[in-house]
């Protein structure tokens, strides 16, 4: 398979003259973060399998129609958690199926179990606050003021804040 | 949490009609990644190739978008 290395927007401007291989490279680039998010969420590859068929699928009917403001990585995270949800309670409503996803998946909906979507932030905010801890003592260790060593903390904060917002910016959330 | 209540939390949610602390609890549960869960490359590369033959299935898109041959495998065509 040959693949485009060109940026998403113009792969986008591509697609919409129906080429083809933007739509292929679109496809190779994000069909795999897709899987294995449904993967997690939903235990079966066959349901994986399904929601990232349909979303690519409708990627192409509607290429023709996509807005100019079209971000191609918020509609696959908006579609795919759509999918995931809409996949499960179809699931849930079957009877034969609601007892085995009962056992599997009630368990990932307790607090115990939420609490673990949380832990990034929180290790994030450790990390600061160590740092901050290491600046305080070399400060103090140097015989800086207070007041420098206050500006120091700010400073390194609001670097740290921009650079975790640049990092949610700039990935795509599955 | 037994099925029947998840199953009607989530069919609030799909509505549009969750309560606020419902609508948390699934976007929570969402945004919790934390399983590892990989595949290995030949896994990979198979179901690739599967999933995009099932969307062209769906699509038709190769039979009436077909590819455009490179110069050399025009060159090599003429052989």
């Amino acid at each position: 398979m040959s693949r485009i290395f060109l940026d998403e927007q113009t792969l986008l401007d591509r697609l919409n003259l129906n080429d083809t291989e933007a739509f292929e490279e679109l496809y190779f680039r994000y069909w795999h973060g897709l899987y294995i998010y449904c993967l997690k969420k939903l235990h079966s590859p066959q349901d994986s399998k399904i929601i990232v068929r349909d979303i690519f699928r409708t990627i192409w009917e509607m290429r023709s129609s996509l807005p100019v403001s079209f971000s191609l990585t918020k509609y696959l995270y908006e579609e795919v958690r759509k999918q995931v949800v809409k996949t499960l309670n179809e699931k849930l409503a079957s009877a034969i199926e609601a007892g085995a996803i009962e056992k599997r998946l009630t368990h990932e909906f307790s607090v115990e179990s939420l609490q673990a979507a949380k832990k990034p932030a929180q290790k994030r905010y450790a990390a600061i606050n160590s740092r901050s801890e290491l600046l305080r003592q070399h400060a103090g260790q140097r015989g800086t003021s207070h007041t420098t060593f206050e500006n120091i903390k700010w400073i390194f904060q609001s670097v740290s804040s921009k650079l975790s917002l640049n990092n949610i910016l700039s990935y795509p959330k599955n | 949490m037994k099925s029947e209540t998840l199953h009607s939390k989530l069919e609030r949610y799909a509505a549009g009609k969750a309560m606020p602390a419902e609508a948390r609890q699934i976007q929570t549960w969402l945004s919790c990644t934390d399983s590892n869960k990989e595949l290995s490359p030949e896994e990979k590369s198979l179901l690739e190739l599967e999933i995009l033959q099932e969307v062209q299935a769906y699509t038709a898109y190769p039979l009436f978008y077909p590819k455009k041959k490179s110069w050399w495998q025009k060159i090599t065509a003429l052989f």
